[in-house]
């Protein structure tokens, strides 16, 4: 067990913990709080299983973008207090039962699957040649072809089937080492614009249909403001509900336009 | 014990479940949408978990993309659902779920 394994012991237990954290709080900034150790542990875990990458986007977009929207969105709205699922008897039956029922799912889902370790083997130039982002790697460079470190396996490079294609690309293994030595983030991207440059295109799309439909949701358009000032208008005053105090402005509101009206027309 | 591809999916069905428990459970819709984020972070650290240990047919590291596809996807999620929240509160006063209930019959 090398120290890498007991960090990834450690981020993964976090996550777990912080993220039970987000379900059981009361408080929904304290339910965010927990939700940015989450994405934090799981960065760490990241980083520890090979996927830079992937862990700085995690805290760039994670932690960073949306967590800010989520601490803003619990600003503007404040909602109150919720009594923790713990409490609430039906919501943790009910949950519990479905959970049980999901993991059970996962269970039979997995059950009998064996992930394949073992295939025939073959020599690093082989391989080197059948993945176009290792024929970056510099010829002269001592490059190991172990692809599981973390499992100590050396010298055993499963590859592709005998039969793979003239692209050589079925069936080969990630070896963190060799990509690392191209870079993750440049294997990454390369990824991103050669073999998913359609999901590509299409998720940028995506993103761009979400944030007008966000603008257009929020917009206060002049028709509708005016159709909820003739609603709100309709509707007699409330008195404050129990419980929430309106300040003492609001209270003095029937009046306050009379008052600001006066010296205008004076 | 070496990690292996088992334990990150145990840890991935593990905030899969919390995930899930907490979009059952839980009335204020803000929670839910954290919730929901706990699932898609759970399905992340499955995908890695491929990326380092599987056996890929496609390229190395295919994994990640996919990761980052649904990072992606979740940031759009929460924007739209963010903007959605906002108009609910400004209708209703309220993000309890079961508050909002101006569809049922």
């Amino acid at each position: 067990m090398t120290q890498a394994d007991i960090l990834i012991y450690i981020a993964g237990a976090l996550a777990v913990v912080s993220a039970a954290g987000v379900v059981m709080s009361s408080q929904p900034i304290y339910s965010a709080l927990s939700l940015v150790g989450n994405m934090v542990s799981l960065a760490v875990l990241f980083l520890l299983l090979n996927a830079q990458f992937l862990a700085a986007v995690q805290v760039i977009v994670y932690a960073g973008a949306v967590m800010v929207l989520f601490v803003f969105i619990i600003a503007l709205l404040s909602p109150g207090r919720e009594d923790s699922p713990l409490r609430d008897r039906r919501a943790l039956i009910g949950g519990a039962a479905i959970v049980y029922v999901t993991v059970q799912i996962f269970v039979l889902a997995t059950n009998g699957t064996t992930y394949k370790k073992g295939l025939p083997t073959a020599t690093c130039a082989t391989i080197r040649e059948a993945v176009p982002a290792y024929r970056l790697i510099q010829a002269g460079q001592p490059a190991s072809c172990n692809p599981f470190p973390l499992h100590g396996n050396e010298n055993a490079v499963p590859i592709a089937q005998a039969n793979n294609s003239a692209a050589g690309l079925n069936g080969v293994l990630f070896f963190p080492d060799d990509v690392n030595r191209v870079g993750n983030v440049q294997v990454t991207g390369g990824q991103l614009f050669t073999t998913f440059v359609l999901p590509f295109e299409i998720t940028s799309l995506l993103l761009l249909v979400a944030a007008v439909g966000a603008v257009y949701l929020t917009r206060r358009s002049p028709g509708r403001e005016r159709a909820e000032q003739a609603r709100a208008s309709r509707r007699p005053p409330l008195p404050a509900p129990a419980g929430e105090s309106l300040g003492p402005g609001v209270a003095a509101s029937p009046k306050a336009p009379a008052a600001t009206g006066e010296p205008e027309s004076a | 014990m070496t990690i292996g591809i088992t334990h990150l999916l145990v840890v991935s069905a593990a905030l899969f479940c919390v995930g899930v428990f907490g979009l059952l459970s839980r009335r204020n819709a803000i929670a839910l949408l954290m919730s929901v984020e706990l699932m898609f972070n759970g399905v992340n650290v499955a995908l890695v978990g491929f990326a380092r240990f599987g056996y890929s047919n496609l390229r190395p590291l295919s994994g990640m993309a996919f990761a980052l596809f649904v990072i992606t996807i979740a940031a759009a999620e929460v924007a739209v659902a963010v903007a959605l929240l906002l108009v609910a509160y400004r209708r209703h006063q309220t993000v309890q779920a079961d508050e909002l209930d101006e569809l049922r019959g």
